[in-house]
């Protein structure tokens, strides 16, 4: 009885293994070799050809003392700050919208889904000319109202601009996730409320806001994920300009590995970025994660 | 019977040791990533191994990445670099013989006798470094300033401005704000960009004078030169005759009436703006302080790519040999120009009957002069930090007047100095 116990769960530890064996095998190609060469290179002088030389912690301390560093800390500050706000407000108001429509909902919803799946690059090209000294945006601007924005050219409005870009690339995704948590409030949470009297206002406040908690706190972990990620944007439309108003962690990455041969500094930021992130992501969870309960 | 063995054994042998000498070598070659460039490689290749039958070439492009430089530098970290590479340019270049990833081709037997062939003993010399030839240059792209002739024409300027104080007077009549701007001072924002206006500038202003000393990798420009190029910036953006942002297509649009240029905008206004390219464009050297002599030629930024052996090639001669034949035939350069319409890195454009046909457009014409006068970029590992340092200490307080031009330089050339010393 015993070895027939035994020979079980031997066949069921083989399958188990056979079953998640590709997974640990793809993970540990693609994210455990990488993840430890990455550790190794944080603290190595290498510039892809001559021999790699260990440098322990001089990366690190270069990378603080590197006014580079603090500038892009500051441009994705301000990134997040109009992102955030200006893709949760919108999105939740478009999910609303879709909530409310009685037909071609799904339509509705996928066709704001194709500004999410569009190529940045082509996009990125489609914004530089619409919005460009001589763009239709401008033109119409300087010839009805007789002023001109200088969208991308301006310090301190290129990487506003930039942010309602990938408002509008985002919004459709995210109002996909707020419609399914919407859909999942009870209808009767609002039939109760209105008859006690409460207005729309007060049941948005009331009643949605606070059971679409998991949405908002999803939202706002993929947003700020975006944030210490983005890169095709300024890349392609400012190049970090103007004066270095749009540079961000990914492009400083980039350059660092790839233009100036030190793939060692490049990891070494990329690392601190990914704590940066980490750390934002368990900050908001704290702050605004609420247990939702529907019951 | 021992004979017949012997005999036999002995012929085993001669047929072996045939087919081990006849063996075929094959080249791993690597040529830049472009259309018009891939046409030229697809014709010469094939005729290569028809005349060498004992070496092939496998020929693909520079493998898809965000530039050149990165896929050759992942291929190397790899150890899958080819024997041969194009399009290589002198920063790049310094970066692979300070790791001795490529070897002096000045090694190989026959490279005087080739750079005399090849007509291009004074395009070689501004590849120099630390005494050896590393590079092949293939081509060499003067930057020129292309004109609206038409703009000119209608505001009464039968000629292009040839200095600062021209283009002052040009803007004074024919700027118009948002609309049209003089002259684009400032190429953008990129670190590339600097080849584009200040370096190029400078090299103008200077007569081809470095902006890095190469012996003791000091950055100089902030001497009279960089300082006349500095205020030249400086001025056109404080009285508003450029733009930060000139829009699309400003040259073809009209929104600026002289910018400068590559070769490859030929072929592309051939195709878009056929009619502004035959008609309305004039082409000059970049422009010049007032007080700079008018009987001096003028010199520009060359845009230049050349070839090189990696140092981990197994048939450093065979590669030598591919790179010999390439270059000591004249019609290569006939077929270079027809295919890429960049001017070929060699001395006799003008003079050698085999380039006349290319010759009457004016346009190319006037790159193939300017080739003996165009000077590569510094020859630095640290290329894109120094340019990067330019832009954001030189370039963008010049764009949108932070600083005087004075103070800019000072910045631009202790930033730099600052990459070159670490």
């Amino acid at each position: 009885m015993k070895s027939n116990v035994r020979t079980l769960k031997r066949v069921e530890n083989i399958k188990g293994w056979l079953l998640s064996g590709p997974y640990w095998i793809f993970a540990a190609i693609f994210f455990g070799y990488p993840f430890i060469w990455l550790v190794i290179l944080a603290f190595s002088k290498w510039n892809f050809i001559s021999p790699r030389e260990t440098v322990w912690f001089y990366n690190f301390i270069k990378l603080f003392r590197d006014p580079m560093f603090w500038t892009v800390t500051w441009n994705t500050t301000r990134f997040m700050l109009y992102f955030i706000p200006m893709a949760l407000s919108l999105s939740i108001a478009l999910a609303m919208a879709f909530a409310r429509a009685k037909r071609f909902r799904t339509f509705f919803a996928m066709s704001f889904l194709i500004a999410n799946v569009s190529s940045g690059v082509a996009y990125s090209i489609i914004f530089t000319q619409l919005f460009s000294t001589n763009g239709p945006v401008n033109n119409f601007l300087y010839n009805h109202f007789g002023i001109f924005i200088p969208w991308f050219s301006d310090p301190n409005l290129a990487m506003f601009s930039i942010a309602i870009m990938v408002t509008w690339k985002f919004i459709g995704y995210y109002a996909l996730i707020f419609l399914a948590g919407l859909q999942a409030i009870p209808k009767e949470l609002y039939e109760a409320a209105e008859m006690d009297g409460a207005t729309k206002w007060t049941q948005f406040w009331k009643i949605t806001l606070p059971l679409l908690n998991p949405s908002i706190v999803m939202v706002m972990v993929l947003a700020i994920t975006l944030t210490f990620g983005i890169f095709t944007e300024p890349f392609m439309i400012t190049g970090g300009g103007p004066l270095n108003s749009t540079q961000t962690f990914m492009m400083v990455i980039y350059t660092d590995a790839f233009l100036k041969y030190e793939p060692g500094y490049a990891a070494t930021m990329s690392i601190v970025a990914a704590g940066l992130s980490f750390a934002l992501i368990l900050l908001t969870r704290k702050l605004i994660e609420r247990k939702v309960d529907f019951a | 019977m021992k004979k017949k063995a012997w005999l036999l054994f002995l012929a085993v042998v001669m047929i072996v040791a045939a087919i081990g000498f006849s063996e075929t070598i094959t080249l791993k070659l690597w040529t830049a990533p472009n259309p018009n460039q891939n046409l030229f490689w697809k014709t010469l290749v094939p005729q290569f191994e028809k005349t060498h039958p004992n070496i092939k070439i496998k020929w693909s492009q520079i493998p898809a990445a965000g530039s050149s430089e990165e896929a050759i530098l992942t291929a190397i970290a790899s150890n899958r670099q080819p024997d041969i590479c194009t399009n290589i340019f002198s920063g790049f270049a310094a970066e692979l013989i300070s790791s001795k990833a490529i070897v002096p081709l000045d090694s190989f037997a026959g490279f005087e006798e080739l750079v005399k062939t090849r007509d291009m003993s004074n395009v070689i010399k501004k590849w120099e470094y630390n005494g050896h030839y590393y590079v092949l240059p293939i081509y060499v792209n003067p930057m020129l300033v292309w004109w609206r002739k038409d703009i000119l024409e209608k505001y009464g300027f039968k000629e292009p401005p040839r200095t600062y104080g021209q283009i002052y007077e040009l803007a004074k009549k024919v700027v118009i704000p948002h609309k049209r701007y003089a002259y684009q001072a400032v190429t953008g924002v990129n670190w590339w960009d600097r080849w584009f206006d200040f370096i190029t500038d400078y090299y103008a202003a200077s007569g081809g004078k470095p902006y890095i000393y190469p012996e003791k990798q000091v950055a100089v420009f902030n001497n009279e030169y960089g300082k006349e190029v500095a205020n030249f910036i400086y001025t056109l953006f404080k009285n508003h005759y450029t733009a930060v942002d000139l829009g699309n297509l400003p040259f073809y649009n009209g929104a600026v009436v002289g910018m400068i240029m590559g070769p490859w905008s030929i072929p592309y206004a051939q195709k878009q703006f056929p009619d502004i390219l035959k008609n309305d464009v004039a082409v000059t050297p970049p422009p010049v302080p007032d007080n700079y002599p008018k009987d001096k030629p003028i010199y520009t930024f060359a845009d230049t790519k050349g070839m090189i052996i990696f140092s981990s090639s197994k048939h450093k001669e065979a590669a030598w040999e591919f790179m010999k034949w390439v270059y000591s035939n004249p019609e290569h350069d006939v077929l270079w120009i027809k295919l890429t319409q960049m001017p070929p890195a060699r001395e006799d454009l003008l003079s050698n009957k085999l380039f006349a046909p290319y010759l009457k457009d004016p346009v190319f014409a006037a790159y193939a002069k300017y080739v003996p006068y165009a000077v590569p970029t510094a020859l630095s590992a640290k290329t894109v930090s120094i340019q990067q340092a330019m832009t954001n200490k030189l370039i963008e307080p010049l764009m949108y007047l932070k600083t005087t031009p004075e103070k800019a330089l000072n910045d631009a050339v202790a930033a730099v100095n600052d990459v070159l010393f670490q």
